[in-house]
């Protein structure tokens, strides 16, 4: 038995270190650490619950636009159920989610050019591959181009990026004219045409299996292609499996109407449940066993309060908290979202990576590919239905008690906000992050959390640089900063599946 | 590293000060090639950069990816600038990744703020950063705070309102490098200079614009000592007040205010921080000159100045109801009188008349107590929050 520490593992966000027990060359044991406390929740409490969107908006650098929408939501929610609040604008909701689809074209550009990308790359791994070698390869300098323009094109409606204010309870603080949407439109457009036309997917990948390049066919999908088809070679299929278990909140709303393009509910024993948001807040728990918290923080996060820290808890450690739904760990993030949803474009996930459904490094970067073509249609459909002349802000209430819950889908994953407010202050508040979900620490019954199962079992040809381990680490996409300040449950875990309504929460027109 | 004498028979821009004089990313559009020259022969080989972060949203990081003139690719290639440590960009791990970090960098770079209290709560390597920043600081060239976290404490150091639990305060001491808010010592302690003299360089900000952290390199790395407000802030970026320069400005002196964020008018009433913090952004504009936070119609919240979070919220509300002077509005409002401002009530011209006093009063050290008495005291004098004492601490 050899003991393995990463620590820190780079290029993803945030502090993380993985601590691996190693036997014959096979991982038995895993802890996936989360190295940072802040307190977000903590200090929320006690603010007007218009300062918990700008607040918690900034617990994530990367992940900017996401936690304003999120705490957006979850003040909204709580000032309807209190009769206080009518909703948001119908095209506040249309420019959130386009934003929010810009978003995702950004994240999954940095996340598989910058991030998880250089682990197939020449300059890491030797593969011949040297486009995508960090800051120097063509492919990887044409997304740090890209992504800019992706970052502009927010900017315009947010006033800059990262952090842009605009994202605010009521709607969206911004004023855009025709022309602001049109150049959105065309910085989306300059981004689409160095991905390239979805259709010529399978011609991109003749291209890239017989070492060709045509760039006619588009730059960034062919070193995206790449990336799969060196992450195929190199094995990834078989590393990284997970349980197949997939949760999501669902996201892009057609216009004037509930359903979504990405479902929202869960996929488990081989089949997709579609959920009502009540019944997926009701399913929610978390678990403090082997967290830097108190045993009395955590529970349900409609219940509990803000985590209590206890940094020298024995048996501890993880910052995090471990989130589970009826008692289960839920794979969240793209290939959740397109199993729920029934999406695998190309049958590329069947056909390279062992099936649609299966729960494995490859199929995680397959997923975000996919996701990223899908996506981009989506926001110019959405752009072409936003009407900047429409009001974008409602008034929203000073002073109002109730509770709320705001559900939202993030490109990493589900994302959920919970607040109680009395008379216009935050009591209680909570967040429960897409990363928690993956690469969060054990539950009380010892159960390892996703990124913990899916490593167990994979081989370490070399325990000096385990890389196959750093490649399913990154296929989640981590990201650490927004995860590391949620609390949760006693001690002893259990799994209680009373439906517990609480507090009035209703679904909120879209949500 | 090792600044060469300069002696070199070239002409050392001080990019810094014509940062101040420029507009929009024009210096370093302008100057690009002599900025990369003067680099280059300011040291002997690469210019060493290590970046640690702290308690950090990364947010820092992605926006200097935002950089267009130049963008990051050419700082590192054409500025021979050598990122041999940072976590979210390099392409190393574990132990490797740790070996490849200068252990006396030429430039020490924090992102985030770091726990003080519970020093566990930001670790690197099993080591809190809180010990590697106190190692590595003393060995560096240049020391760095980019963003409000690591200059000031930012959002970690924000006030646990309702005391929950038993931590206090400051929930993890969160700390920023020489400052926490606006009172010294930070972690390294009022009296830290590094290698080349020069206390902490603090570019505030949540996050800073990308311009300032190349800028400020280029600058110092060139062998000017770049001129610091009492923040130990670069003036030319920091000197500006938001409130002169914003788009609504004309609104604001006739009175027309916006009801809710987002719509035509000034946004005083609806918590826009602008008269009390300074930035250039208002004229750089973000990304690549798209736009600004008050452009859009999004109030600003105040992310360059120490002590953001707390001074300035409730964020929503007019700064009078803001917790920024301490004082309640019927005190404060005694001093604001006689202003010959046109069609604003006496709250906004309380407001215009001390617009910028309170960086008089923030001096390193003193109490915010003492600041708010100070501050509604001076509030209807004429006042210049740039007088002779505004200099590093």
């Amino acid at each position: 038995m050899v003991e393995v520490k990463i620590d820190p593992t780079t290029r993803i966000e945030g502090h993380h270190g993985m601590e691996l027990e190693v036997e014959d060359g096979q991982i038995a044991e895993a802890r996936s650490t989360m190295k940072m406390f802040r307190g977000a929740e903590i200090i929320t409490v006690g603010r007007s619950p218009r300062d918990a969107a700008q607040l918690t908006g900034k617990v994530c650098g990367v992940c900017f636009i996401c936690h304003r929408i999120g705490s957006s939501r979850a003040t909204e929610d709580a000032a309807i159920n209190a009769g206080a609040f009518d909703g948001i604008p119908e095209h506040a909701k249309i420019l959130r989610d386009a934003v929010e689809g810009i978003f995702f074209l950004w994240n999954h550009a940095i996340h598989l050019f910058a991030l998880v990308g250089p682990d197939y790359s020449d300059a890491v791994a030797d593969t011949g591959f040297e486009r995508l070698d960090p800051l120097e390869g063509d492919g990887y300098q044409g997304a740090l181009e890209n992504q800019r323009k992706l970052m502009q094109a927010l900017a315009e409606f947010g006033g800059r990026a990262p952090h842009p204010l605009a994202f605010v309870p009521g709607g969206v603080a911004t004023n855009p004219d025709v022309s602001t949407v049109q150049t959105v439109k065309s910085r989306v457009r300059e981004v689409s045409n160095w991905l390239g036309p979805t259709e010529a997917v399978p011609d991109v990948l003749a291209n890239v299996q017989n070492g060709e390049f045509d760039p006619q066919l588009g730059e960034g999908l062919h070193d995206v292609v790449s990336i799969l088809v060196a992450a195929a070679r190199e094995g990834a299929a078989d590393l990284g499996s997970g349980p197949n278990r997939y949760y999501s909140n669902g996201l892009f709303r057609e216009p004037e109407s509930d359903e979504r393009i990405f479902k929202r509910g869960v996929y488990r024993d081989g089949s997709v449940e579609l959920m009502t948001k009540d019944e997926i807040v009701a399913a929610i728990s978390e678990d403090t066993e082997y967290s830097y918290y108190t045993d009395e923080s955590g529970g349900k996060p409609t219940e509990a309060q803000p985590p209590e820290p206890d940094p020298n808890k024995e048996g501890a450690y993880s910052w995090g908290k471990a989130p589970r739904f009826d008692g289960e760990t839920m794979e969240v993030g793209p290939l959740a979202r397109l199993t729920i949803s029934g999406y695998d474009p190309f049958n590329l996930r069947a056909d390279l990576g062992g099936g649609s459904d299966e729960s494995n490094t490859l199929n995680r970067l397959i997923a975000r590919a996919q996701e990223a073509l899908i996506v981009r249609d989506r926001v110019l459909d959405l752009l072409d239905a936003f009407d900047p002349s429409e009001p974008l802000m409602a008034d929203f209430p000073d002073d109002y008690t109730g509770k709320g819950v705001g559900l939202w889908e993030p490109s990493r994953g589900t994302l959920s906000h919970y607040v109680d407010v009395k008379d216009g202050e935050i009591e209680r508040y909570q967040i429960i992050t897409p990363t928690l979900w993956n690469i969060g620490p054990r539950d009380g019954e010892d159960n390892p959390s996703i990124i913990e199962g899916a490593i167990v079992g994979d081989e370490v040809a070399d325990i000096e640089n385990p890389i196959n381990v750093m490649r399913t680490i990154r296929s989640f996409d981590p990201c650490l900063a927004c995860s590391v300040h949620v609390d949760s449950p006693e001690g002893s875990y259990e799994t209680e599946l009373k439906p517990a309504s609480p507090g009035g929460m209703t679904d909120v027109g879209d949500d | 590293m090792a600044i060469r004498s300069s002696d070199n028979g070239q002409t050392r821009r001080n990019f810094l000060k014509l940062a101040g004089t420029m507009s929009a990313g024009a210096v370093v559009s302008r100057h690009t090639g002599e900025i990369a020259q003067a680099l280059q022969q300011a040291t002997d080989g690469p210019v060493e950069v290590a970046w640690l972060q702290g308690q950090s949203c990364s947010g820092c990081t992605i926006s200097l990816l935002q950089g267009q003139y130049p963008t990051l690719e050419e700082t590192l290639s054409e500025f021979r600038m050598e990122l041999t440590f940072h976590p979210t960009l390099m392409a190393e791990h574990g132990e490797a990744a740790i070996e490849s970090m200068s252990k006396s960098p030429d430039i020490l770079v924090l992102e985030g703020s770091v726990p003080t209290d519970i020093p566990s709560a930001a670790t690197v390597a099993e080591k809190p950063v809180y010990d590697w920043v106190t190692e590595l600081a003393p060995e560096a060239e240049y020391v760095i705070g980019v963003g409000n976290c690591a200059a000031f404490g930012g959002w970690p150091a924000a006030e646990n309102k309702n005391r929950l639990h038993d931590v206090g305060k400051n929930v993890t001491g969160a700390k920023g490098l020489q400052f926490e808010q606006r009172s010294q010592p930070g972690v390294l302690g009022p009296d830290f200079e590094a290698g080349s003299g020069l206390p902490v360089v603090n570019l505030g900000g949540c996050p800073p614009h990308p311009d300032y952290i190349l800028l400020t390199i280029a600058t110092v790395l060139n062998g000017h000592i770049p001129e610091l407000d009492r923040y130990n802030r670069p003036k030319p970026f920091y000197e500006p007040l938001v409130h002169d320069n914003c788009k609504w400005r004309g609104y604001f002196d006739r009175g027309e205010f916006a009801d809710k964020p987002g719509e035509e008018g000034c946004l005083y009433q609806v918590g826009c921080a602008g008269p009390y913090t300074h930035c250039d952004d208002q004229t750089r504009l973000w990304n690549d000159g798209t736009s600004v936070c008050l452009n859009v119609g999004a109030p600003c919240i105040g992310c360059m100045e120490p002590g953001f979070w707390d001074r300035f919220q409730p964020l929503d509300k007019s700064v009078e109801r803001q917790n920024i002077f301490g004082v309640d509005v019927e005190t404060a409002g005694l001093a604001a009188v006689g202003a010959g401002v046109v069609g604003i009530g006496a709250h906004a011209a309380r407001k215009v008349t001390g617009y910028g006093k309170s960086e008089q009063d923030g001096n390193g050290g003193q109490s915010e107590d003492a600041d708010a008495e100070s501050t509604a005291s001076d509030a209807g004098q004429q006042s210049d929050a740039e007088t002779g004492d505004d200099k590093p601490v």
